[in-house]
């Protein structure tokens, strides 16, 4: 179980309190108005915000104290998950060793992994020469191969075509029942995850505003905010 | 593609740029004419061995030059991109673009006032017994003269592309754990292998095309640049022949460099980031600590202590200023400096407006970047082969050192001319390509466009490039040198004058009032242009 409790942030500007549990296992979605707090949730929670007061489990484990390499989490940004100038095989080989000093088998291990997000033989790439949806599963494939327990997406599949976005949405879904692995996902269209995530949550004004299941979120029932959300938010096939 | 007569409304014909034109490439094609004809002539007083040497040494000496520029540079880029809250980074910083815009010849004072065997080392060194002698004149003293200036150049463009590193890859290397030894090999090294070519060139060609350092630092004929062969054999030998051929020597290997240059200067990339900051997780790392203190005492041991020297022995040597040579060499610098850096802007100005009515109005950016060659041609046809080329053309009409000043004006102002270029041309193109359809579309044309679009994005890049262009020709000492006489002793002649006699106090008190000039100009395009003298080089 991932567990915020009060988790505070000040900012001279902004201030922002997450009261959260995610269980064990299950795929969660943000959803949310850009600014309202989805990134700065997703951010405190990968170790790259501290805040100011507040707490921070993982299957019991204070998260708060370990820097962001050591928390047992991998995180998928929008972009810039790849550095450009090496190969989707060295990209995810960081993940395997940060020191990029591989073994034979390690580059077997690589290799799977790749094949597991449906990239088999594309190892040598450059990002560059990858497109926007391949370098979103070389980043997957390092995810796999960092093996922890916690997958954090922020908005990773944002870029992307409809079609291809439910491919990848589908993809994580799998690795996630595959691997067991606990999955809190920011998305801009909540109607790609409706029959795949376990629970929808609403942050808005830097607090978790709604939670339950898709279908209680997206009928939005009695809750003014993320009816006027729902109003103005693109929908996924107006994209 | 583009709608006919669209931007009709824009334009009358750019007669300015075309005179401007058929001005620079007259005058260069002119000055190259007299070198064909004096070195084609039978008089050549001088060996193919001589020349070969010269070229060798100028190489050579460029390319040591360019190579402890480079490796110092590097590490102080790193360094500096590393340490962002050391309490020294912005007096460091200061002292860097401080170095990269003193006039040569100001640095050469510097430099002997420290490392001479009557500077600061010389005392230190006879104080304990040992006696110096002329170490610093040769290749030691051009050496340290090169990397003084280079090395700060050098390290602000490397920490420049450092510090545009995708933000992101920090958190992708804090988030991943990565160690120093990786970030190095992942992050900063790529960057500054990408952009050490670029910046080689430059300070390649900037210190094979040295004059003043190797003129007062060289030692005599031991070590020497093609530039300032070309200088003594005209000025000192009448040596018309010889001088023609290694200007036109100058010209070939100038060209030669300048190509790659060109081709090597990538544009900077646009990066799209969220604007969030992430700081470089290798900062607290007690190893690179160490190595960055070293290497930041070695920087400012090289950099700050010629900078002190002008401050304090300036001071010192102030009752010196009183004296009419002082005084008259002070009008006569601003007498070339501020027509030479107006014309220089005026130039920069017609050439870009020029260059614009091509790109946007007839869509022939090949011709605008032509014309933006034609504002670069001065980097070829270096100034003393200019010069060269224009005394032997004009010899037979009029004795070239009766119109000296003239002269040394319009010489300064096509050397001016690249650096305003560079200012100017941008923001103007800028704003066509920005708001040209919007103010077609609105009926905006004529004056109206010029005082409602143009002027307000240029006002600012002008004025930079008024004070960059007369800063850089109140710092000239080698053309100065060859058109002028006894009476026509400019700031930079007059320090070369007093460092050739001795007179320490003098040069010293001179070298700050110049230094003081040309760093009050920088400073005032600083405050104008928010960003420094980072576009002035």
């Amino acid at each position: 179980m991932l567990a915020l409790a009060d988790l505070t942030i000040d900012y001279a500007d902004w201030h922002a309190r997450y009261d959260l549990t995610v269980a064990q296992g299950s795929l969660c979605a943000l959803i949310g108005p850009s600014g309202g707090g989805k990134t700065t949730l997703l951010h405190m929670i990968a170790g790259f915000v501290h805040p100011s007061s507040g707490s921070l489990t993982f299957e019991g484990e204070d998260l708060l104290p370990l820097g962001p390499a050591e928390r047992p989490l991998s995180m998928l940004f929008q972009e810039h998950n790849l550095f450009p100038h090496l190969t989707a095989a060295e990209n995810i080989g960081l993940g395997i060793d940060p020191r990029l000093r591989l073994t034979g088998p390690q580059r077997m291990q690589i290799d799977a992994a790749l094949a597991e997000v449906g990239l088999a033989g594309l190892g040598k790439r450059m990002p560059g020469e990858l497109s926007g949806g391949q370098r979103q599963r070389v980043a997957l494939a390092r995810a796999l191969v960092r093996k922890r327990p916690l997958m954090l997406l922020d908005e990773p599949f944002g870029g992307l075509d409809p079609g291809l976005r439910a491919d990848m949405i589908g993809l994580v879904d799998r690795l996630r029942k595959e691997n067991g692995l606990t999955v809190l996902m920011s998305i801009h269209t909540p109607e790609d995850v409706a029959g795949i995530a376990g629970m929808i949550v609403f942050v808005d004004e830097g607090r978790v505003q709604a939670a339950g299941t898709p279908a209680e979120i997206l009928s939005a029932t009695g809750n003014p905010a993320l009816a006027r959300y729902f109003r103005s938010a693109p929908r996924a096939e107006g994209q | 593609m583009t709608p006919t007569g669209r931007h009709r409304s824009a334009a009358p014909t750019g007669v300015a740029g075309i005179l401007a034109l058929i001005l620079i490439v007259g005058i260069i094609g002119l000055a190259f004419a007299g070198l064909m004809i004096a070195g084609g002539t039978s008089g050549f007083g001088g060996s193919w061995g001589y020349i070969r040497r010269l070229v060798l040494v100028s190489l050579g000496q460029a390319a040591l030059s360019t190579l402890l520029s480079l490796i110092l540079g590097a590490a102080l880029a790193l360094a500096l991109a590393r340490r962002e809250r050391f309490p020294g980074r912005s007096l460091m910083i200061a002292a860097m673009n401080v170095a990269t815009v003193l006039p040569p010849i100001v640095a050469v004072f510097a430099i002997v006032a420290v490392f001479g065997r009557s500077g600061w080392l010389g005392d230190l060194t006879a104080s304990v017994g040992l006696d110096l002698g002329s170490w610093l004149y040769g290749l030691p003293g051009i050496l340290i003269a090169h990397v003084f200036f280079n090395a700060p150049l050098a390290a602000r463009s490397f920490l420049a592309a450092l510090a545009s590193v995708t933000p992101e890859h920090w958190r992708l290397a804090s988030h991943l754990g990565l160690p120093p030894a990786t970030i190095f090999r992942i992050i900063d090294r790529p960057v500054l292998l990408r952009e050490a070519p670029g910046i080689a060139g430059i300070v390649f060609l900037l210190c094979f095309t040295s004059f003043a350092v190797v003129l007062a630092l060289g030692g005599g004929p031991n070590v020497s640049t093609l530039e300032v062969a070309i200088f003594e054999a005209l000025r000192f030998e009448a040596e018309f022949a010889r001088a023609a051929i290694l200007a036109l020597l100058q010209i070939v290997i100038c060209l030669a460099l300048l190509l790659p240059i060109g081709t090597l200067a990538r544009r900077p990339q646009q990066t799209v980031s969220s604007g969030v900051i992430f700081r470089r997780t290798d900062r607290d790392i007690r190893s690179l600590r160490i190595l960055d203190a070293f290497i930041l005492l070695a920087g400012a041991a090289l950099i700050m202590p010629p900078l002190l020297a002008i401050l304090f022995r300036g001071i010192a040597g102030i009752p010196a200023l009183v004296d009419p040579n002082v005084t008259r060499a002070i009008w006569t610098s601003l007498a070339i400096g501020i027509p030479a850096g107006l014309i220089g802007t005026a130039l920069a100005l017609a050439l870009a407006d020029l260059s614009r009515r091509l790109r946007i109005g007839a869509a022939a950016p090949r011709a605008a970047d032509a014309v933006g060659l034609v504002a670069i041609m001065i980097l070829v046809v270096s100034p003393m082969a200019l010069s060269a080329g224009l005394f032997i053309m004009l010899r037979p009409v009029i004795n070239p050192l009766s119109v000296g000043l003239p002269l040394i004006v319009l010489v300064n102002a096509l050397m001016a001319l690249p650096f305003a270029y560079r200012q100017i041309e941008p923001p103007l193109t800028l704003a066509a390509e920005r708001y040209g359809s919007l103010a077609d579309s609105l009926g905006i044309g004529g004056m109206t466009r010029v005082r409602l679009i143009d002027w307000p994005l240029l006002r600012r890049p002008l004025i930079v490039a008024i004070a960059i262009a007369i800063a850089l020709s109140l710092g000239d000492l080698g053309v100065a040198s060859f058109f002028g006489t006894g009476d026509l002793v400019t700031l930079p002649v007059l320090i070369h004058r007093l460092l050739g006699t001795y007179r320490m106090e003098e040069a010293a008190s001179v070298s700050l009032l110049l230094s003081l000039l040309v760093l009050g100009l920088f400073l005032a395009a600083q405050s104008w242009s928010g960003d420094w003298i980072a576009r002035a080089r």
